[in-house]
């Protein structure tokens, strides 16, 4: 075949990139770059919703490791540094026997990092904080930062949290501490707001005793507002560990703990809800080893 | 021969013929503390187990020795803290509700936080402090009682929660033959009312020696006191005693006879002697108050003050006795870095001649070492230093009081009182970590005896002006001391060097 035939070389290949062009052409004119989705369109992933991650990366290998190292490097010496810290009802949480709730009033964002002081290490170790999903995880960089310093995981604040409730007993039943501030929010003031019943339904549906724990002088450190901390001493105290009665409701249950950190934010010593001596001297018993423990 | 010097040691040599008297090698430790202190309770001196005495609803005190005991403290747990954890045990099974911990400091400083958890340890501390554990406060109106008088006339004053008690457990850590007994409640829980009647300078004249209970007359006293005390309220005493172990393994030469050090000793002794020759004092302070001593069990015994006492006594002078043939012209000492008062604080000069002449020359039963007009001669580096915070009425005591007489009788008479009641003393006595206002004299009075015994007292390689302020004599080294001595003791004088610590208790023929 004479090679002016036009089905093959030069002009073949000219033929290819020609209609390579074409479709590129037409590819470009038909993508909305800059236009704005029109407003009739529903949504993008209100229909189909991408599934909340529970950051389970957080709580494990090495991040577990690194995150022991970033805390006893900056954040507890930190804090010890900022507000040093008097702890009372250390005890309670000394050897936890299982997974528990720890329910504490909420007025700053120091009181995590007040909470995990007060934890002894194997607590602070199987601890994770119910962060609110709608502040710390808007921005993804964000909250996984977060989450590598304190073990957070996303917690919706804004009704219709089953699927919340459901990951956050997946995380009690899989023997993980959960840090909740019940009153969904930083109070303005430093005064206890009311309890939102989130934690008495998490305690029922899965068994789980609540540890009232009141924090006092966050408020000072790093009130609602302000962007950066200052000292100002603090006390976390520490309440014995409460269970929900037989067939008391979730509300009512939310409401004895909201009443126990209301009252461990008295001064005198609380010894209904912080225990007697020998409550107190029978939970600091040391462990007896046995044969095949660390 | 090894000499201590405050924070640090010297190398001496004694003349040809010298006696040179070394403590005891340490007892085996009990091999279980917790099974003998179980064991004692069970089965108390002259009283019924402790068991039996515990119910619900009493009233129940526990009182403890503060830090001035054992020198150096002790590495942790402390034995007191093993005690205290089995008699709290006790009384949890015995659903005891009211129950109280205090410190029995007498006039001693209030101890830190952390020098409280040191003594009774995490458990004991993170259930009670600050509510049901606490330290006697001798200048609180409100938490004493005045009890009544001895037949001597001595006033005796208690701790109010003590004397209100059903009963109070004395748990208490006998070092030396001095402590322990019914001084323990008589001192440690009494007012600055009560401790006078026996800390004064005839009383501590006519004890030949305190380290020897049956011929003080301070422990008469403090007897006379306890009876009354007994009288009063219901006294469950619990004493325990240490080996001698006194040094970690780092200054184990320490504990040895300078002839049986190993090359490792040898070494471990240059470089301490080269440390703390040229580190700051400050520094070498920190390092050497650092150091726990690995003391170990040798008993314990609970019940009846006195039975328990007798017990306790017994064991001690085992773990201490030496036995010495004879006084001797020139008694030498090396005074160390750490006497009962100056735990976390440096030695200021009066706790020198506490320690020095106080202490140290009173190891003895019988007579001392030393002749009636001999020459002591102690080595210490005695500067112008003190604890502002520890020993404030110290400072004073040495500015003002010693400027004006270094006669005992007389500081007596025109000052103590005025001190003791200072209002800024008594403030920080109370509220800071400050010895009370009278400590400083009762420092000095221990030593009133040796001052008195003495002909003549050397402090080698001490600051010259200091040691003339004392009331004694200065010299640059040993053999210059030697040389003074002579013109008290004469020529070819018998020399005997006491390598305390660790302690012991000469038991001169």
């Amino acid at each position: 075949m004479p090679w002016y035939s036009g089905d093959r070389g030069p002009t073949r290949l000219t033929g290819v990139i020609g209609d390579a062009v074409h479709d590129l052409q037409r590819v470009r004119r038909a993508w909305h770059w800059d236009s704005p989705r029109p407003h009739t369109w529903p949504e993008r992933g209100v229909v189909v919703p991408t599934p909340a991650s529970d950051l389970g990366w957080a709580r494990q290998e090495p991040v577990r490791t690194i995150r022991y190292l970033i805390q006893h490097g900056l954040l507890l010496p930190f804090t010890e540094v900022m507000s040093h810290p008097k702890v009372e009802g250390r005890e309670w949480v000394r050897e936890l026997e299982r997974p528990v709730i720890f329910a504490a009033n909420h007025s700053s964002h120091a009181d995590t990092s007040l909470i995990l002081h007060a934890l002894t290490d194997r607590a602070r170790d199987r601890t994770v904080v119910a962060a609110a999903a709608d502040y710390w995880f808007k921005r993804p960089m964000l909250g996984n930062l977060v989450s590598l310093f304190l073990n957070t995981f996303p917690f919706s604040r804004t009704g219709g949290a089953q699927g919340q409730l459901h990951s956050s007993s997946q995380l009690l039943k899989s023997g993980w501490n959960l840090v909740l501030f019940p009153e969904g929010s930083r109070s303005l003031d430093g005064r206890i707001q009311e309890f939102k019943p989130g934690v008495g339904h998490l305690a029922n549906e899965t068994g789980t005793p609540v540890v009232p724990v009141h924090i006092r002088g966050a408020h000072r450190i790093m009130p609602k507002g302000q962007k950066l901390p200052l000292p100002a001493p603090a006390r976390v105290r520490i309440g014995k560990p409460m269970t929900p009665l037989v067939k008391e409701g979730s509300r009512e249950f939310t409401a004895r703990v909201e009443k126990a950190v209301r009252q461990l934010s008295e001064e005198p010593r609380q010894p209904e809800l912080q225990g007697s001596w020998i409550e107190r001297w029978r939970a600091l018993k040391p462990r007896e080893l046995t044969y095949g423990e660390d | 021969m090894l000499f201590h010097f405050g924070e640090g040691v010297r190398l001496e040599k004694l003349p040809l013929g010298s006696r040179i008297v070394y403590p005891p090698d340490p007892l085996e430790p009990i091999a279980h503390p917790e099974r003998a202190i179980k064991r004692a309770l069970g089965k108390p001196l002259e009283d019924d187990p402790l068991k039996s005495l515990l119910r619900r609803g009493m009233k129940l005190t526990i009182a403890f020795d503060d830090l001035s005991l054992p020198l150096p403290p002790m590495a942790a747990p402390d034995v007191r803290q093993l005690v205290m954890e089995e008699v709290i045990d006790m009384a949890a099974e015995a659903g005891v509700e009211d129950i109280h911990l205090i410190a029995a400091l007498g006039l001693h400083r209030r101890m830190t936080a952390d020098e409280v958890r040191h003594i009774v340890g995490d458990r004991i501390f993170t259930t009670f402090w600050p509510d049901r554990l606490y330290q006697h406060d001798g200048e609180d109106p409100d938490a004493n009682v005045y009890i009544g008088k001895t037949a001597q006339g001595e006033e005796v004053t208690l701790h109010k929660r003590a004397a209100e008690s059903d009963l109070v457990v004395y748990v208490n850590l006998t070092l030396v033959p001095m402590d322990g007994g019914h001084k323990s409640m008589a001192t440690g829980l009494a007012t600055y009312r009560g401790i006078r009647a026996h800390h004064n300078v005839k009383t501590l004249l006519g004890s030949r020696s305190y380290m020897n209970p049956p011929d003080s007359a301070l422990h008469h006293s403090c007897i006379r006191q306890g009876q009354l005390i007994e009288d009063t309220v219901r006294v469950f005493h619990i004493e325990t005693t240490v080996n001698n172990h006194a040094f970690p393994a780092i200054a184990n030469f320490m504990q040895k006879r300078e002839t049986d050090w190993t090359a490792q000793d040898q070494a471990m002794f240059l470089g301490m002697k080269q440390f703390t020759d040229l580190a700051p004092p400050a520094f070498k302070r920190n390092v050497f108050h650092a150091m726990r001593a690995p003391y170990g069990l040798t008993a314990v015994n609970a019940g009846q003050v006195d039975a328990v006492h007798d017990k306790t006594l017994e064991a001690v002078r085992k773990q201490i006795s030496v036995s010495v043939e004879g006084q001797t012209d020139i008694v030498t000492l090396g005074v160390p870095y750490l006497g009962p008062y100056n735990v976390n604080a440096p030695m200021n000069p009066v706790l020198v001649v506490c320690m020095g002449i106080g202490y140290l020359f009173n190891f003895y039963r019988h007579k001392p070492v030393l002749r009636k007009g001999g020459v002591l001669i102690l080595t210490h580096p005695c500067r112008y230093e003190f604890d502002a915070v520890q020993h404030p009425s110290y400072i004073d005591y040495y500015d003002e009081v010693l400027a004006d007489t270094t006669d005992l009788v007389e500081i007596e008479r025109k000052y103590e009182k005025r001190f003791a009641q200072d209002p800024w003393f008594v403030q920080l006595y109370r509220k800071s970590h400050a010895y009370h206002g009278a400590h400083p004299f009762y420092a000095h009075y221990w030593a009133a005896h040796g001052i008195d015994h003495a002909g003549d007292i050397i402090i080698v390689g001490g600051e010259r002006e200091v040691v003339h302020r004392l009331g004694f004599k200065a010299a640059t080294t040993l053999e210059d001391a030697f040389e003074m001595a002579e013109q008290t003791v004469g020529r070819h004088p018998s020399v005997t060097h006491l390598r305390m610590p660790p302690i012991m208790l000469c038991d001169v023929e």
